[in-house]
């Protein structure tokens, strides 16, 4: 079980713009185990979804990888050529994208854009990539699946659809699946309906998947372990019961204090000062020191490494230890 | 406190929809189908429900900015479709929207003085110095330094700007501010300052909010009392902690029971069927019977009244009777 499947080390991903350089990823280290669950948590522009691209190596211009290596399955995925990373995409790596509506081409029927994957990455005769659609959209819960296979994305609802882009992703059988805000676009009742599906596909299928996402409770739903960014670094790692439980990074605390909860009354929340920085020459030491409330003087200066602080429970923070008991000003 | 701002009763919205040949109405949408409430003078009370369940149109009809269909909406004694175009206008200052995607609704090409400002050219309220101060007041208010206010919109962050929406809808001293979905286009950390803000905002000037979310987390932290809408029909109303706590309609307990919690599996909860049905031609009888875990012969004949089943506590279901 504790085999790792995906080890991201060191992994540096900046775009090159007019501006300057954004360090969009910065030195980010991951692990994702086998049959495991890993939520990457972070909020907009913090890096997230660059992880996803650079594992697929699909950072497009003026984006690039500049270092780091990324293992999967025993090789670095870096030093492949794109003849062979177009092997392992959509074959032993599947991604499922935020926004369905745009991820299927509206010209061709949903059963052609499956067939096309499976095409692509296995050997099936005509009949038998047919009924291997069939049992797959069947599998994600699509009703009369034989006739659906035959409509045009706009033919389906957003949760539907969302439903046969998880089918598409399935239907090589991969080892890691990245979803990357699977449920951002949907209702709540259809983001239930999806979550439940992606349980199901977890025990089913015993893929790896990485969950990117902003909701900490889609999160909860789901994940083993969870990763914290911001601005392009991992601030903590641990398993998701401690994470919600024992946050330790200042900024995880904070995030935690600041959403409104269903299960919990708050009469004031917390409010983290400030937005989340530009990452065009990020200010040196810790990327949060200016809207974190214990940074000390080293904080504005060296970055901070990450460091296990519990068994499998790492933070990047100089004060970890020292604010145990957090005692938040509730501004 | 008990003082009633706005009244709404069996208020209706329907969208024509034009086809064939001569473009004719061949159907129509029903966005807004029979909803009757009041606010009280100084409460908010929070609308959810899904996308597509008419609560923006709602908020639109009832401020006017889009012509109803039947049923009337009463504010502060005035009967608000029976005014001329003079007199509602007047009315306008002391109704306010903050609008959900603050980039889209703060013009690029004015300064944040222009758009704070224009209310009270438009009404007349302030001119010259006293003007620039009352909006250098203003923005201060909503959390930013006066001298931002020579500054174009893109020169700020997407909380800033919702903070300069919010500025300019106070900018006529309003009683009732419409607020929707003012934080969904935010960022996480960024969301709880605009919230605070907004709370805090309540309390000094005691405003009234009609406040239009689909997170159930936000408008239970908000709000006094809550309407939960679906396909353009209320289905439950009542006080917060009796909504959330004593969910009556099924809809609003799968809605519960589907929310997420961090740091929490959830094992109880209601999967829904199926997806929101389209408004053209909304299902006989109660309109959620199709996706209902409970669901009854009689739910597909006939339409449920929306009744008071505890004091203050409404809802649409034949099985709550």
């Amino acid at each position: 079980m504790n085999e790792s499947l995906l080890n991201i080390k060191d992994l540096k991903t900046y775009y090159f713009t007019a501006e300057g350089t954004v360090k969009a990823v910065d030195g980010v280290h991951l692990t994702i185990n086998k049959e495991e669950v890993l939520g990457l948590v972070g909020e907009s522009g913090c890096g997230k979804s660059t992880v996803a691209l650079s594992i697929m190596r699909l950072i497009r211009d003026p984006g690039k990888i500049v270092g780091g290596e990324i293992w999967f399955e025993g090789e670095n995925l870096l030093s492949k050529s794109e003849a062979e990373m177009r092997k392992i995409r959509g074959g032993r790596i599947a991604v499922i994208f935020q926004n369905p509506m745009s991820s299927m081409n509206p010209v061709f029927t949903v059963g052609s854009q499956i067939a096309e994957a499976i095409k692509l990455h296995q050997d099936a005769q005509k009949h038998e990539i047919k009924e291997k659609i069939v049992e797959i959209l069947d599998k994600v819960g699509i009703p009369s699946p034989s006739e659906r296979m035959e409509d045009y994305p706009h033919e389906y609802s957003g949760g539907m659809l969302q439903r046969a882009m998880i089918a598409m992703a399935l239907s090589c059988n991969p080892k890691l699946l990245i979803a990357d805000e699977p449920t951002t676009n949907l209702d709540v009742t259809i983001q239930a309906q999806i979550l439940e599906l992606m349980r199901a596909v977890r025990k089913e299928f015993d893929a790896s998947i990485l969950l990117i996402g902003h909701d900490l409770g889609v999160i909860s739903e789901l994940c083993d372990r969870v990763a914290v960014m911001y601005a392009g670094k991992l601030v903590e790692h641990t398993d998701s019961t401690t994470i919600f439980k024992e946050p330790k990074h200042p900024y995880t605390q904070a995030l935690l204090k600041s959403i409104p909860r269903l299960d919990v009354e708050t009469e004031r929340l917390l409010i983290i000062p400030g937005t989340v920085p530009r990452l065009i020459n990020p200010s040196p030491g810790c990327r949060f020191h200016p809207r974190c409330e214990y940074a000390k003087e080293i904080c504005s200066k060296e970055d901070p490494p990450l460091i296990e602080i519990g068994q499998g429970h790492s933070v990047a923070c100089f004060l970890y230890g020292s604010i145990d008991k957090p005692n938040h000003k509730h501004r | 406190m008990s003082e009633t701002l706005l009244e709404v009763t069996n208020l209706r919205k329907y969208f024509p929809i034009m086809g064939g040949v001569l473009l004719r109405q061949v159907a129509s949408i029903h966005a807004v189908d029979g909803v009757s409430f009041s606010v009280k003078l100084g409460e908010t009370l929070g609308l959810v429900g899904e996308s597509g369940c008419g609560k923006t149109t709602l908020a639109r009809v009832i401020l006017r900015l889009i012509p109803y269909t039947a049923g009337a909406v009463r504010y502060g004694g005035h009967e608000i479709f029976k005014l001329s175009e003079k007199e509602m206008r007047k009315l306008r200052l002391e109704m306010a929207m903050v609008f959900q995607n603050p980039y889209g609704s703060l013009n690029p090409r004015m300064t944040i003085a222009d758009s704070v400002g224009e209310p009270m050219d438009i009404h007349g309220l302030a001119k010259g110095a006293e003007k620039e101060k009352r909006i250098m007041e203003l923005v201060e208010k909503v959390g930013l330094a006066p001298f931002h206010i020579y500054r174009y919109p893109h020169e700020f962050s997407g909380g800033q700007k919702q903070r300069i929406g919010i500025a300019r809808a106070l900018a006529g001293n309003p009683k009732l501010l419409v607020a929707d979905e003012p934080v969904s286009s935010l960022d996480v950390s960024v969301r709880a300052q605009i919230l605070n803000l907004l709370k805090d905002l309540q309390e000094e000037l005691g405003f009234t909010y009609l406040y239009i979310s689909h997170d159930l987390s936000t408008v239970k932290h908000m709000c006094d009392r809550v309407a939960v809408m679906y396909l353009g029909k209320f289905v439950e109303l009542g006080s917060v902690k009796e909504v959330y706590n004593n969910p009556l309609h099924p809809y609003t307990e799968a809605l519960m029971s589907a929310i997420p919690i961090p740091g929490r599996r959830r094992e109880d909860r209601i999967i829904l069927k199926g997806t929101v049905p389209t408004p053209i031609d909304p299902p006989p009888g109660c309109r959620f019977n199709p996706r209902c875990q409970y669901g009854e012969p009689m739910c597909k004949k006939e339409d449920p009244e929306f009744i008071e089943v505890k004091k203050g506590h409404f809802v649409a279901c034949h099985l709550r009777k």
